[in-house]
C-alpha cells in the first residue's frame, strides 16, 4: 500500500482476503488449536499492545516477538488502520503538510476499542483499510478471525484506559528522540520523496508535541519498557518466553479430555435420533459392512443423507398458514423459514452437501476445514468460508460422524463466533458415539443434533464402535 | 418466528385424519418395527389396519402445504412433489420382508443389522403414477417397472383396463404399486385385480399413494384386506364430483403441465 502521508499501514492478520470477495474467508498456514474450553466457553485471545513514538521500532518489535513465538495464529493490528476519514478541507491541509496526524483525535479510538474487544472474544472483526493517498477508508475491509494472540501496535497503543484494560501485556518501545528523528527524516525523504523542510516542520509542529504530551506520558501504563527498540534482542527474547509460557498454561489436551467423558445412559433432549425402521437399519448394515463395495457404500450413504436432511429440516421453525387447493378446499398447512444455510465440516461433511442441495434449491453452503493434528490428535481449524448472511440464517452443520465431538465443538464455536445464535444451529450426522453427543449437549445445550444412529462407544484410538470406519476415506476412495 | 415445540396443538388444528397420527407416533418407541409402526389409533373412524399414514412432521406438513396450494408454480409443484414421493418410497420400502443380518465393520466390531429378502418391482398406474417412478429408481437402482393404463369406460362409468406391460416374473416379486391419488379407489382396485391375475399374491402388493380419501381407503381395503396402503395424508372426504377434498387438484395435469 503506497502512502504519501506520515505513516504506513502494517496490519498482517492470519487472514488472506485481499478484496471484497475474500470476505469471511480465512486460511491458516497451520491449524488453529481449540480456543475454547470443554464447556464451550471462549478462551480469550492473548492481547499485547505495543506503543512508542513515531519511528521508535514498534512494528519491528511486534514482528520480532511474533517470529520468536513461532505460532501462525497471530494477528497484528496497526492503529494506522483506524485513522478517521478526512473532510475535503482536511485533505487539502494534509496535502500541504498542515494536518495533524499525530494527535489522539486523528484516530477513531472508539472503533479501535470495539474491534479489539471482539477480537479478544474470538469473534471475527472487520478492520478498516485506510488509504493514505485519499485519506479515507477504502470500501473493502479486512476480516480478522482466528487469532489466539493479538498484537496491537500504534503511537497511542497505551493511551486509552479501556484499551489498556483489554491487554494482557503492555509494551512501550523507548527509543531516543534523535534516533527517531533521524529515522523519520530518512524514511520520509528517501522513501517517500518529501523535502527536508516539510518533514522537519511537521515534526516540530505535530510529531514532537504529541510525543511529549500524549505518547511519552502513557509509559506509566506499560508493563515492560524496551529501550532501543527492535535491536534489543534480549528484551524481545524475554518477552517472547513470557508469552509462550502464558500460552502453554492456557492450553490442555483437548481431545483426550473429551474422550474421557463417561457417557451417562440417557441422551439429552436436544439429541434427536431417527426412528429405527427396517429400511434405515438395512442401509446402515450395508454401509457399516467392511466388505461393501465402494459404489454401494456411496449409493446407500447418499440415500441415508437424504433422509437425514429431511429429518433435520423438521426441527426448523414453522408457522401455521391456510391455503386454498385447486379444488377450492382449504388446507390448514404450515410454512417453514426460508433462510437456511448448510455448513459442512470438510472432508466427510461435504458428502452431505448434495442431499442438502437436492432438498433446498438455492441453499448457501459454507465450509469449515478441521483436521486432527497427526501427533497430538488435537482438532485444528485450517480454513473457514461462510455465507455473509450466516448470522441471520438457520444453519445445518454437517459432518458424517461424531466421535469425541471435538471437531463438532470447534465448528459450532466458529458459527457462534460469527454471531449465529446457538438455537439456530442443527448439527446433522449419520453416526455418533454417545461421548460426542454428551459433549456437544453439555457445551451447547441449545444446539439440536440430528443423527440416524447412535453407536455403543469409542475405542482407545477414539474410533466409533462398531462405527463405519473412516467415512471420508471410504466415500472418496482414499483408503 | 414460532418454534416447532411451541405448537403442540397442530395435530388438533389439522382436521384431516392424518393429524391425529402425531400423537400415535410419539408413543411408538425407536425399536418399533415396520408392522407395528402402523397407527394404533385409526387415521379416521373404521380405518383399516393395512393403512399406514406417514408420521405428520412439520416438515411433511410444510411440503404438503406447498403442493396443495393452487397458487404454487409448476416448477415448485414438481420439485416438492418429488421430495414427498421420495419420502413415501423410502417409507414404503419398510414393508418389504427382512431378516437379521450381522456384519463386521472396518473397526473389526460386529453390527447387528438387517437385510432385505425377496425380489421387488414397481408398477405405476398411468399417468400420474409414472411421476413416482423417478423416486423409486433413485432408491432402487435398475428396478424393473411395469405400467398399467386404466380409463373410465364412458358407457358403464366403470374403470376399464386399456394397457398393461408387466415384468414376466412378476408373480415371484413384491410389487410396489404407484398412484399418487386415491379417490374412489376404482383404478387402484382394477390395477390390483390385474396383478392378482398375473399371479401376485394380494399380501405381496404395497400400494404407495400421496393423498387418500377415506372413501377410497375403505373401498380398497374392503376388496383387498391384505394389501398395505402407504400414504402421506388422508383427507376429509370426496366431493359430490368425486374429487378429494381438500386434495391437490389433478396430480397428473399439474405434474406433467398438461393443464396449461
Amino acid at each position: 500500500m503506497s502512502s504519501s502521508a506520515s505513516r504506513s499501514n502494517s496490519s498482517s492478520p492470519p487472514t488472506s482476503p485481499k478484496n471484497g470477495n475474500g470476505r469471511h474467508k480465512a486460511v491458516f498456514a497451520a491449524g488453529r488449536p481449540p480456543w475454547y474450553t470443554r464447556d464451550g466457553a471462549v478462551k480469550d485471545a492473548f492481547m499485547i499492545s505495543c506503543a512508542g513514538g513515531s519511528a521508535s521500532g514498534k512494528t519491528t518489535v511486534a514482528q520480532a516477538i511474533i517470529s520468536r513465538l513461532n505460532v501462525p495464529w497471530v494477528a497484528v493490528i496497526s492503529m494506522d488502520s483506524f485513522y478517521r476519514n478526512l473532510t475535503p478541507e482536511q485533505i487539502a491541509a494534509a496535502n500541504r503538510n498542515d494536518h495533524d496526524f499525530d494527535c489522539p483525535e486523528a484516530f477513531d479510538i472508539d472503533l479501535v476499542y470495539e474491534s479489539l474487544k471482539k477480537i479478544k472474544k474470538g469473534q471475527p472483526v472487520d478492520i478498516p483499510v485506510y488509504d493514505f493517498t485519499t485519506h479515507s477508508r477504502r470500501p473493502e475491509k479486512q476480516v480478522i478471525y482466528g487469532a489466539n494472540v493479538v498484537v496491537f501496535e500504534g503511537i497511542f497503543g497505551l493511551y486509552d484506559e479501556r484499551i489498556n484494560e483489554l491487554m494482557d501485556l503492555r509494551i512501550f518501545v523507548d527509543t531516543d528522540d534523535d534516533v527517531r528523528l533521524a529515522r523519520r527524516l530518512k524514511r520520509d525523504i528517501s522513501e517517500r520523496g518529501r523535502d527536508i523542510n516539510g518533514v522537519i516542520e511537521q515534526y516540530n509542529r505535530f510529531v514532537k508535541p504529541s510525543y511529549d504530551n500524549y505518547i511519552r506520558p502513557a509509559i506509566k501504563n506499560a508493563h515492560v519498557i524496551i529501550p532501543r527498540g527492535g535491536d534489543n534482542y534480549i528484551a524481545i527474547d524475554l518477552i517472547a518466553k513470557h508469552i509462550q509460557h502464558q500460552l502453554e498454561t492456557r492450553g490442555f489436551n483437548f481431545r483426550q479430555e473429551l474422550g474421557r467423558i463417561s457417557p451417562c445412559s440417557k441422551l439429552p433432549d436436544t439429541i434427536k435420533v431417527m426412528e429405527s425402521r427396517p429400511q434405515l437399519r438395512a442401509m446402515h448394515t450395508l454401509i457399516r459392512n467392511r466388505d461393501t463395495p465402494r459404489d454401494d457404500f456411496v449409493f446407500y450413504s447418499e440415500r441415508l443423507f437424504r433422509l437425514l436432511i429431511e429429518e433435520a429440516l423438521s426441527h426448523l421453525p414453522f408457522t401455521p398458514c391456510d391455503i386454498v387447493t385447486p379444488t377450492g378446499g382449504t388446507y390448514h398447512g404450515v410454512h417453514s423459514v426460508s433462510n437456511i444455510s448448510a455448513v459442512s465440516i470438510v472432508r466427510a461433511g461435504t458428502t452431505i452437501e448434495p442431499a442438502a442441495q437436492a432438498v433446498l434449491k438455492d441453499v448457501k453452503i459454507g465450509k469449515i476445514l478441521i483436521q486432527s493434528d497427526i501427533y497430538t490428535n488435537e482438532p485444528q481449524l485450517h480454513f473457514c468460508s461462510l455465507p455473509r448472511s450466516i448470522a441471520s440464517s438457520q444453519v445445518l452443520l454437517m459432518d458424517a460422524t461424531i466421535a469425541t465431538g471435538a471437531a463438532a465443538l470447534m465448528a459450532i464455536r466458529v458459527l457462534l463466533d460469527h454471531n449465529v445464535p446457538e438455537e439456530n444451529i442443527i448439527f446433522v450426522s449419520l453416526i455418533a458415539a454417545p461421548h460426542g453427543l454428551h459433549t456437544i449437549a453439555a457445551a451447547h445445550p441449545k444446539v439440536t443434533v440430528v443423527v440416524s444412529e447412535v453407536d455403543e462407544t469409542l475405542n482407545e484410538a477414539y474410533h466409533i464402535i462398531p462405527g463405519v470406519g473412516n467415512f471420508g476415506d471410504r466415500f472418496f476412495g482414499t483408503d | 418466528m414460532v418454534s416447532f415445540w411451541s405448537l403442540p396443538l397442530f395435530g388438533a388444528l389439522h382436521r384431516c385424519g392424518a393429524g391425529s397420527l402425531l400423537t400415535t407416533h410419539l408413543q411408538s418407541g425407536p425399536e418399533s418395527s415396520a408392522r407395528s409402526a402402523s397407527p394404533s389409533e385409526p387415521a379416521f373412524p373404521d380405518a383399516p389396519s393395512t393403512l399406514h399414514v406417514m408420521k405428520s412432521t412439520m416438515q411433511l406438513r410444510g411440503l404438503m402445504t406447498i403442493i396443495r396450494d393452487r397458487s404454487t408454480s409448476r416448477a415448485d409443484f414438481v420439485f416438492y412433489a418429488d421430495r414427498v414421493i421420495r419420502l413415501l418410497i423410502e417409507e414404503g420400502l419398510n414393508f418389504l420382508p427382512f431378516r437379521e443380518h450381522t456384519v463386521i465393520t472396518p473397526t473389526d466390531s460386529s453390527y447387528e443389522g438387517l437385510a432385505f429378502t425377496g425380489r421387488v418391482c414397481g408398477v405405476s398406474i398411468m399417468r400420474a403414477g409414472e411421476a413416482m417412478e423417478k423416486a423409486l429408481r433413485e432408491c432402487c437402482r435398475s428396478i424393473r417397472v411395469g405400467k398399467i393404463l386404466i380409463q373410465r369406460d364412458e358407457s358403464t362409468a366403470q374403470p376399464k383396463l386399456f394397457y398393461a406391460k408387466l415384468p414376466p416374473d412378476i408373480a415371484d416379486r413384491h410389487v410396489l404399486l404407484l398412484d399418487p391419488m386415491l379417490a374412489t379407489g376404482g383404478s387402484a382396485i382394477k390395477a390390483v385385480e390385474v396383478l392378482i391375475e398375473q399371479g401376485v399374491p394380494e399380501d405381496r402388493i404395497i400400494f404407495i399413494n400421496l393423498v387418500a380419501a377415506p372413501e377410497g381407503v375403505l373401498a380398497f381395503s374392503k376388496r383387498f384386506p391384505h394389501t398395505h396402503i402407504i400414504t402421506a395424508e388422508v383427507d376429509d372426504s370426496l366431493s359430490t364430483s368425486k374429487h378429494i377434498m381438500p386434495g391437490l387438484g389433478d396430480f397428473g395435469c399439474r405434474y406433467f403441465g398438461t393443464d396449461e
